[in-house]
Protein backbone atom coordinates (compact mmCIF):
# COMPACT_ATOMS: atom_id res chain seq x y z
CA UNK A 1 0.00 0.00 0.00
CA UNK A 2 0.99 3.61 -0.31
CA UNK A 3 0.52 6.29 2.31
CA UNK A 4 -2.27 8.82 2.20
CA UNK A 5 -1.18 12.13 0.72
CA UNK A 6 0.88 14.31 3.03
CA UNK A 7 2.78 17.58 2.97
CA UNK A 8 6.54 17.09 3.32
CA UNK A 9 9.06 19.41 4.96
CA UNK A 10 12.81 19.11 4.99
CA UNK A 11 14.08 21.53 7.67
CA UNK A 12 17.79 22.30 7.86
CA UNK A 13 17.94 23.27 11.53
CA UNK A 14 16.33 22.53 14.88
CA UNK A 15 14.90 26.08 14.94
CA UNK A 16 13.15 25.41 11.64
CA UNK A 17 11.66 22.24 13.11
CA UNK A 18 10.29 24.18 16.08
CA UNK A 19 8.71 26.75 13.75
CA UNK A 20 7.05 23.98 11.76
CA UNK A 21 5.85 22.21 14.89
CA UNK A 22 4.39 25.42 16.32
CA UNK A 23 2.42 25.93 13.13
CA UNK A 24 1.54 22.36 12.13
CA UNK A 25 2.31 20.17 15.16
CA UNK A 26 -1.24 18.91 15.62
CA UNK A 27 -1.30 17.38 12.15
CA UNK A 28 2.36 16.45 11.85
CA UNK A 29 4.61 13.49 12.56
CA UNK A 30 8.37 13.72 12.85
CA UNK A 31 10.19 11.49 10.37
CA UNK A 32 13.58 10.29 11.66
CA UNK A 33 14.71 6.76 10.68
CA UNK A 34 11.18 5.91 9.62
CA UNK A 35 11.51 2.27 10.66
CA UNK A 36 8.40 2.41 12.83
CA UNK A 37 6.56 5.29 11.16
CA UNK A 38 6.83 4.33 7.49
CA UNK A 39 5.17 0.89 7.89
CA UNK A 40 2.35 2.58 9.81
CA UNK A 41 1.74 5.20 7.14
CA UNK A 42 2.23 2.77 4.28
CA UNK A 43 -0.50 0.57 5.75
CA UNK A 44 -2.51 3.74 6.29
CA UNK A 45 -2.88 2.94 9.97
CA UNK A 46 -1.46 6.38 10.65
CA UNK A 47 -2.45 9.23 8.35
CA UNK A 48 -0.50 12.34 9.33
CA UNK A 49 -1.21 15.28 7.09
CA UNK A 50 2.33 16.55 7.50
CA UNK A 51 5.71 14.81 7.69
CA UNK A 52 8.65 16.75 9.09
CA UNK A 53 11.84 15.01 7.97
CA UNK A 54 14.58 15.72 10.52
CA UNK A 55 17.32 13.64 8.90
CA UNK A 56 19.36 16.74 8.01
CA UNK A 57 19.79 17.67 11.69
CA UNK A 58 23.37 16.42 12.15
CA UNK A 59 23.59 18.39 15.38
CA UNK A 60 21.31 15.77 16.98
CA UNK A 61 23.59 12.87 16.04
CA UNK A 62 26.25 12.28 18.71
CA UNK A 63 27.41 10.03 21.53
CA UNK A 64 29.48 11.63 24.28
CA UNK A 65 30.44 11.38 27.92
CA UNK A 66 29.67 14.37 30.13
CA UNK A 67 29.65 14.75 33.92
CA UNK A 68 29.08 11.10 34.66
CA UNK A 69 26.46 10.64 31.95
CA UNK A 70 26.49 9.16 28.50
CA UNK A 71 24.60 11.67 26.34
CA UNK A 72 23.15 10.54 23.03
CA UNK A 73 21.54 12.82 20.48
CA UNK A 74 18.01 11.87 19.49
CA UNK A 75 18.92 11.33 15.84
CA UNK A 76 21.75 8.89 16.63
CA UNK A 77 21.31 5.69 14.61
CA UNK A 78 20.93 2.39 16.45
CA UNK A 79 23.87 1.10 14.41
CA UNK A 80 26.10 3.84 15.84
CA UNK A 81 25.08 2.85 19.38
CA UNK A 82 25.87 -0.77 18.51
CA UNK A 83 29.34 0.16 17.20
CA UNK A 84 30.22 2.64 19.93
CA UNK A 85 33.30 1.66 21.95
CA UNK A 86 32.38 4.30 24.53
CA UNK A 87 29.00 2.68 25.19
CA UNK A 88 30.50 -0.81 25.15
CA UNK A 89 32.90 0.17 27.92
CA UNK A 90 30.64 2.43 30.01
CA UNK A 91 27.12 0.97 29.57
CA UNK A 92 27.69 -2.55 28.20
CA UNK A 93 24.05 -3.65 28.67
CA UNK A 94 22.97 -1.00 26.15
CA UNK A 95 25.54 -2.31 23.69
CA UNK A 96 24.11 -5.80 24.09
CA UNK A 97 20.44 -4.82 23.94
CA UNK A 98 20.77 -2.82 20.72
CA UNK A 99 21.88 -5.95 18.86
CA UNK A 100 18.40 -7.43 19.41
CA UNK A 101 16.68 -4.62 17.54
CA UNK A 102 15.23 -6.22 14.40
CA UNK A 103 17.94 -6.50 11.71
CA UNK A 104 21.02 -4.59 10.69
CA UNK A 105 19.46 -2.62 7.80
CA UNK A 106 16.76 -1.40 10.19
CA UNK A 107 19.37 -0.41 12.77
CA UNK A 108 21.22 1.55 10.08
CA UNK A 109 18.27 3.91 9.82
CA UNK A 110 16.39 3.61 13.10
CA UNK A 111 17.20 6.19 15.75
CA UNK A 112 17.16 6.26 19.54
CA UNK A 113 14.80 9.26 19.63
CA UNK A 114 12.47 7.70 17.08
CA UNK A 115 12.29 4.37 18.89
CA UNK A 116 11.39 5.89 22.24
CA UNK A 117 8.95 8.39 20.72
CA UNK A 118 7.15 5.43 19.14
CA UNK A 119 6.98 3.70 22.55
CA UNK A 120 6.34 0.13 21.44
CA UNK A 121 6.06 -2.02 24.59
CA UNK A 122 8.50 -4.55 23.07
CA UNK A 123 11.16 -2.05 22.08
CA UNK A 124 14.63 -2.78 23.42
CA UNK A 125 15.56 0.89 23.66
CA UNK A 126 12.41 1.73 25.64
CA UNK A 127 13.32 -1.04 28.07
CA UNK A 128 16.85 0.36 28.33
CA UNK A 129 15.54 3.83 29.17
CA UNK A 130 13.66 2.40 32.15
CA UNK A 131 16.37 -0.06 33.23
CA UNK A 132 19.11 2.61 33.11
CA UNK A 133 16.99 5.42 34.63
CA UNK A 134 17.60 7.61 31.61
CA UNK A 135 16.43 11.18 31.20
CA UNK A 136 14.90 12.49 28.01
CA UNK A 137 15.25 16.08 26.83
CA UNK A 138 12.12 17.40 25.15
CA UNK A 139 12.31 20.79 23.47
CA UNK A 140 10.10 23.26 21.72
CA UNK A 141 10.42 26.86 20.57
CA UNK A 142 9.36 27.96 24.08
CA UNK A 143 10.86 25.48 26.42
CA UNK A 144 13.34 22.71 27.16
CA UNK A 145 12.47 20.09 29.78
CA UNK A 146 14.06 16.92 31.09
CA UNK A 147 11.71 14.01 31.77
CA UNK A 148 12.67 10.92 33.75
CA UNK A 149 12.15 7.72 31.79
CA UNK A 150 9.65 6.42 34.38
CA UNK A 151 7.43 9.43 33.66
CA UNK A 152 8.01 9.48 29.92
CA UNK A 153 6.09 6.39 28.80
CA UNK A 154 2.35 6.58 29.41
CA UNK A 155 0.93 3.51 27.66
CA UNK A 156 1.02 1.68 24.33
CA UNK A 157 2.62 3.92 21.71
CA UNK A 158 2.00 6.97 23.90
CA UNK A 159 4.47 9.30 25.60
CA UNK A 160 4.33 12.71 27.25
CA UNK A 161 5.58 14.47 24.10
CA UNK A 162 3.23 17.30 23.07
CA UNK A 163 2.41 17.99 19.39
CA UNK A 164 4.75 21.01 19.25
CA UNK A 165 7.71 19.25 20.90
CA UNK A 166 10.79 17.34 19.76
CA UNK A 167 13.09 14.91 21.62
CA UNK A 168 16.63 16.25 21.28
CA UNK A 169 18.80 14.28 23.71
CA UNK A 170 18.82 11.23 25.96
CA UNK A 171 21.24 10.89 28.85
CA UNK A 172 21.98 7.93 31.08
CA UNK A 173 24.04 7.92 34.29
CA UNK A 174 27.14 5.79 33.84
CA UNK A 175 26.67 2.70 36.03
CA UNK A 176 29.05 2.25 38.99
CA UNK A 177 32.19 0.15 38.59
CA UNK A 178 30.79 -2.80 40.55
CA UNK A 179 27.76 -3.09 38.27
CA UNK A 180 27.08 -6.43 36.65
CA UNK A 181 24.35 -6.78 34.07
CA UNK A 182 22.46 -9.28 32.00
CA UNK A 183 20.15 -8.76 29.07
CA UNK A 184 17.76 -11.53 28.04
CA UNK A 185 15.43 -11.44 25.08
CA UNK A 186 13.18 -14.24 23.91
CA UNK A 187 11.56 -14.50 20.49
CA UNK A 188 10.82 -17.37 18.18
CA UNK A 189 13.05 -16.08 15.42
CA UNK A 190 15.97 -13.74 15.54
CA UNK A 191 14.79 -10.23 14.83
CA UNK A 192 11.17 -10.80 15.86
CA UNK A 193 9.52 -8.56 18.44
CA UNK A 194 10.44 -10.02 21.81
CA UNK A 195 7.90 -12.24 23.52
CA UNK A 196 9.58 -11.27 26.79
CA UNK A 197 12.76 -9.32 27.48
CA UNK A 198 14.52 -8.82 30.80
CA UNK A 199 17.17 -6.32 31.83
CA UNK A 200 19.04 -6.98 35.08
CA UNK A 201 21.49 -4.40 36.40
CA UNK A 202 22.94 -5.19 39.84
CA UNK A 203 25.58 -3.50 41.98
CA UNK A 204 27.39 -6.20 43.92
CA UNK A 205 30.16 -5.40 46.40
CA UNK A 206 33.31 -7.47 46.97
CA UNK A 207 31.55 -9.60 49.60
CA UNK A 208 28.91 -10.60 47.10
CA UNK A 209 26.21 -8.48 48.72
CA UNK A 210 23.79 -6.77 46.38
CA UNK A 211 23.80 -3.02 47.05
CA UNK A 212 21.70 -1.87 44.12
CA UNK A 213 19.25 -3.58 41.82
CA UNK A 214 17.32 -2.72 38.70
CA UNK A 215 15.11 -5.34 37.12
CA UNK A 216 12.98 -4.32 34.17
CA UNK A 217 10.81 -6.28 31.74
CA UNK A 218 9.65 -5.57 28.22
CA UNK A 219 6.61 -6.91 26.36
CA UNK A 220 4.64 -7.80 29.49
CA UNK A 221 3.03 -4.44 30.11
CA UNK A 222 1.83 -1.41 28.12
CA UNK A 223 5.17 0.20 28.98
CA UNK A 224 8.48 -1.29 30.15
CA UNK A 225 8.02 -2.55 33.68
CA UNK A 226 10.40 -1.96 36.60
CA UNK A 227 9.72 -4.60 39.24
CA UNK A 228 10.43 -2.82 42.54
CA UNK A 229 9.21 -5.74 44.67
CA UNK A 230 11.76 -8.04 43.03
CA UNK A 231 14.53 -5.44 43.36
CA UNK A 232 13.83 -4.99 47.10
CA UNK A 233 14.24 -8.72 47.65
CA UNK A 234 17.85 -8.47 46.51
CA UNK A 235 19.11 -5.45 48.44
CA UNK A 236 21.48 -6.35 51.26
CA UNK A 237 21.43 -10.03 50.32
CA UNK A 238 23.91 -12.42 48.80
CA UNK A 239 22.92 -13.72 45.39
CA UNK A 240 22.31 -17.48 45.36
CA UNK A 241 20.13 -19.98 43.50
CA UNK A 242 17.34 -19.95 46.11
CA UNK A 243 17.07 -16.15 46.16
CA UNK A 244 17.18 -16.04 42.37
CA UNK A 245 14.24 -18.49 42.20
CA UNK A 246 12.22 -16.34 44.60
CA UNK A 247 12.99 -13.12 42.74
CA UNK A 248 12.06 -14.72 39.41
CA UNK A 249 8.72 -15.85 40.87
CA UNK A 250 8.03 -12.37 42.24
CA UNK A 251 8.81 -10.86 38.83
CA UNK A 252 6.40 -13.21 37.08
CA UNK A 253 3.69 -12.35 39.63
CA UNK A 254 4.21 -8.63 39.02
CA UNK A 255 3.81 -8.87 35.27
CA UNK A 256 0.31 -8.83 33.84
CA UNK A 257 0.87 -9.62 30.19
CA UNK A 258 -1.72 -9.61 27.44
CA UNK A 259 -2.01 -12.57 25.11
CA UNK A 260 -1.33 -12.38 21.41
CA UNK A 261 -0.92 -14.75 18.46
CA UNK A 262 2.55 -15.78 19.57
CA UNK A 263 1.92 -16.45 23.23
CA UNK A 264 -0.79 -16.71 25.83
CA UNK A 265 -0.66 -14.58 28.97
CA UNK A 266 0.33 -17.63 31.03
CA UNK A 267 3.14 -18.46 28.63
CA UNK A 268 4.47 -14.90 28.74
CA UNK A 269 4.37 -14.95 32.52
CA UNK A 270 6.21 -18.26 32.56
CA UNK A 271 8.83 -16.87 30.18
CA UNK A 272 9.14 -13.77 32.36
CA UNK A 273 9.97 -16.06 35.26
CA UNK A 274 12.42 -18.18 33.27
CA UNK A 275 14.28 -15.32 31.70
CA UNK A 276 14.51 -13.32 34.90
CA UNK A 277 16.03 -16.42 36.45
CA UNK A 278 18.38 -16.80 33.49
CA UNK A 279 19.39 -13.15 33.74
CA UNK A 280 20.12 -13.34 37.46
CA UNK A 281 22.04 -16.60 37.02
CA UNK A 282 24.17 -14.91 34.37
CA UNK A 283 24.87 -12.01 36.72
CA UNK A 284 25.91 -14.46 39.44
CA UNK A 285 28.16 -16.31 37.04
CA UNK A 286 29.77 -13.05 35.84
CA UNK A 287 30.33 -12.01 39.45
CA UNK A 288 31.99 -15.32 40.30
CA UNK A 289 34.16 -15.15 37.20
CA UNK A 290 35.41 -11.67 38.08
CA UNK A 291 35.99 -12.41 41.78
CA UNK B 1 -10.29 -12.47 22.01
CA UNK B 2 -11.94 -13.06 25.36
CA UNK B 3 -12.57 -10.08 27.55
CA UNK B 4 -13.85 -10.24 31.10
CA UNK B 5 -13.74 -8.19 34.22
CA UNK B 6 -15.54 -6.65 37.15
CA UNK B 7 -16.15 -3.08 38.17
CA UNK B 8 -17.66 -1.74 41.37
CA UNK B 9 -19.65 1.44 41.82
CA UNK B 10 -20.83 3.09 45.01
CA UNK B 11 -24.26 3.69 43.52
CA UNK B 12 -27.64 1.96 43.51
CA UNK B 13 -28.05 -0.82 40.97
CA UNK B 14 -30.98 0.89 39.19
CA UNK B 15 -28.87 3.99 38.57
CA UNK B 16 -25.96 1.94 37.20
CA UNK B 17 -28.40 0.08 34.94
CA UNK B 18 -29.74 3.39 33.69
CA UNK B 19 -26.28 4.68 32.79
CA UNK B 20 -25.20 1.42 31.18
CA UNK B 21 -28.23 1.19 28.90
CA UNK B 22 -29.14 4.78 28.10
CA UNK B 23 -27.62 6.04 24.82
CA UNK B 24 -27.28 9.52 26.30
CA UNK B 25 -24.69 8.19 28.76
CA UNK B 26 -23.26 5.48 26.50
CA UNK B 27 -22.41 8.08 23.87
CA UNK B 28 -20.21 9.85 26.42
CA UNK B 29 -18.75 6.68 27.89
CA UNK B 30 -17.79 4.71 24.79
CA UNK B 31 -14.24 5.84 23.92
CA UNK B 32 -14.16 7.84 20.71
CA UNK B 33 -17.90 7.69 20.24
CA UNK B 34 -18.96 10.59 18.06
CA UNK B 35 -22.54 9.60 17.52
CA UNK B 36 -25.03 7.12 18.89
CA UNK B 37 -28.38 7.33 17.11
CA UNK B 38 -31.38 5.16 17.92
CA UNK B 39 -32.71 3.17 14.96
CA UNK B 40 -35.23 1.20 16.99
CA UNK B 41 -35.57 0.69 20.78
CA UNK B 42 -32.31 -0.76 22.06
CA UNK B 43 -30.56 -0.60 18.70
CA UNK B 44 -28.21 2.25 17.77
CA UNK B 45 -26.20 3.49 14.82
CA UNK B 46 -22.71 4.23 16.07
CA UNK B 47 -19.78 6.23 14.76
CA UNK B 48 -16.54 5.68 16.63
CA UNK B 49 -13.22 7.39 16.13
CA UNK B 50 -10.80 5.16 18.00
CA UNK B 51 -7.16 4.45 18.04
CA UNK B 52 -4.02 5.12 19.94
CA UNK B 53 -1.34 7.74 19.35
CA UNK B 54 -0.94 8.15 15.58
CA UNK B 55 -3.02 5.09 14.71
CA UNK B 56 -6.60 6.24 14.48
CA UNK B 57 -9.54 5.05 12.47
CA UNK B 58 -13.22 5.83 12.05
CA UNK B 59 -15.60 2.94 12.45
CA UNK B 60 -19.26 2.99 11.52
CA UNK B 61 -21.56 0.37 12.83
CA UNK B 62 -24.19 -0.70 15.26
CA UNK B 63 -24.58 -1.21 18.98
CA UNK B 64 -27.45 -3.13 20.54
CA UNK B 65 -28.69 -3.53 24.09
CA UNK B 66 -30.18 -6.99 23.64
CA UNK B 67 -32.30 -9.24 25.92
CA UNK B 68 -32.54 -6.62 28.66
CA UNK B 69 -33.60 -7.90 32.08
CA UNK B 70 -33.56 -4.70 34.10
CA UNK B 71 -31.80 -4.05 36.35
CA UNK B 72 -29.83 -7.31 36.33
CA UNK B 73 -28.43 -8.17 32.95
CA UNK B 74 -28.30 -7.64 29.20
CA UNK B 75 -26.26 -8.57 26.19
CA UNK B 76 -24.26 -5.85 24.50
CA UNK B 77 -23.66 -6.46 20.81
CA UNK B 78 -21.30 -4.23 18.88
CA UNK B 79 -20.27 -4.31 15.26
CA UNK B 80 -18.31 -1.81 13.22
CA UNK B 81 -16.15 -1.42 10.17
CA UNK B 82 -13.77 1.13 8.85
CA UNK B 83 -10.71 1.36 6.67
CA UNK B 84 -8.37 -0.11 9.31
CA UNK B 85 -10.55 -3.20 9.65
CA UNK B 86 -13.61 -4.44 11.44
CA UNK B 87 -14.62 -5.07 15.01
CA UNK B 88 -17.30 -7.46 16.28
CA UNK B 89 -18.09 -8.12 19.88
CA UNK B 90 -20.69 -9.50 22.23
CA UNK B 91 -20.68 -9.34 25.98
CA UNK B 92 -22.95 -10.49 28.75
CA UNK B 93 -23.23 -7.72 31.32
CA UNK B 94 -24.49 -8.64 34.77
CA UNK B 95 -25.25 -6.37 37.71
CA UNK B 96 -25.62 -7.27 41.35
CA UNK B 97 -25.72 -5.40 44.63
CA UNK B 98 -23.47 -6.28 47.56
CA UNK B 99 -22.16 -4.38 50.60
CA UNK B 100 -23.81 -1.19 49.40
CA UNK B 101 -22.09 -1.35 46.05
CA UNK B 102 -23.18 -2.31 42.57
CA UNK B 103 -20.96 -4.92 40.98
CA UNK B 104 -20.84 -4.96 37.19
CA UNK B 105 -19.28 -8.02 35.65
CA UNK B 106 -18.83 -8.53 31.94
CA UNK B 107 -17.87 -11.56 29.95
CA UNK B 108 -17.40 -11.16 26.26
CA UNK B 109 -15.84 -12.25 23.06
CA UNK B 110 -14.37 -9.88 20.55
CA UNK B 111 -13.22 -10.34 17.00
CA UNK B 112 -10.98 -7.98 15.19
CA UNK B 113 -10.19 -8.34 11.53
CA UNK B 114 -8.61 -6.56 8.65
CA UNK B 115 -5.49 -4.45 8.71
CA UNK B 116 -5.34 -3.66 12.43
CA UNK B 117 -5.72 -7.33 13.25
CA UNK B 118 -2.77 -8.26 11.08
CA UNK B 119 -0.35 -5.42 11.62
CA UNK B 120 -1.46 -4.45 15.11
CA UNK B 121 -2.11 -7.94 16.47
CA UNK B 122 0.49 -7.76 19.23
CA UNK B 123 -1.15 -4.79 20.85
CA UNK B 124 -4.85 -5.39 20.29
CA UNK B 125 -5.64 -7.32 23.43
CA UNK B 126 -3.96 -4.75 25.62
CA UNK B 127 -5.53 -1.81 23.86
CA UNK B 128 -8.99 -3.42 24.07
CA UNK B 129 -8.51 -3.82 27.83
CA UNK B 130 -7.41 -0.22 28.06
CA UNK B 131 -10.48 1.01 26.22
CA UNK B 132 -12.74 -1.04 28.49
CA UNK B 133 -11.01 0.62 31.41
CA UNK B 134 -11.69 4.03 29.87
CA UNK B 135 -15.32 3.06 29.28
CA UNK B 136 -15.96 2.07 32.88
CA UNK B 137 -14.08 5.08 34.21
CA UNK B 138 -16.36 7.30 32.16
CA UNK B 139 -19.41 5.34 33.38
CA UNK B 140 -18.26 6.20 36.87
CA UNK B 141 -18.17 9.90 35.91
CA UNK B 142 -21.64 9.66 34.33
CA UNK B 143 -22.95 8.16 37.58
CA UNK B 144 -21.55 11.07 39.58
CA UNK B 145 -23.29 13.55 37.27
CA UNK B 146 -26.73 11.98 37.81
Amino acid sequence: MKPCAFEYFDPQSVEEVFKLLDKLGDDAKILAGGQSLLPMINFRLARPEVLIDINKLDELDYIKEENGYICIGALTRERAIEDSELIKSKIPILSEAVKYIAFLPIRNKGTLGGSIAHADPSAELCLMMIALEAQIKIESSQDARWVDAEDFFLTYLTTVIEPHELITEIRMPIPAAETIHSFQSFSRRHGDFAIVSVAVVLEINDDGICEGAKIALGSVNPTPLRVAEAEDMLIGKKLDAKLIEAVANETAEASDPDPDLHSSADYKREMARNFTKKGLMQVLKRFEENA
Amino acid sequence: MKLEGTYRFNTAQEKVWEVLTNPKHLEKAIPGCEKLEEIEPGKYDATLKIGIAAIKGTYKGMAEVADPQPPDKYRLVVEGGGSPGFVKGEALIELSYQDQRTIVSYQGEGQVGGLIAGVGQRLISGIAKMMLGQFFKQIGKELKSL
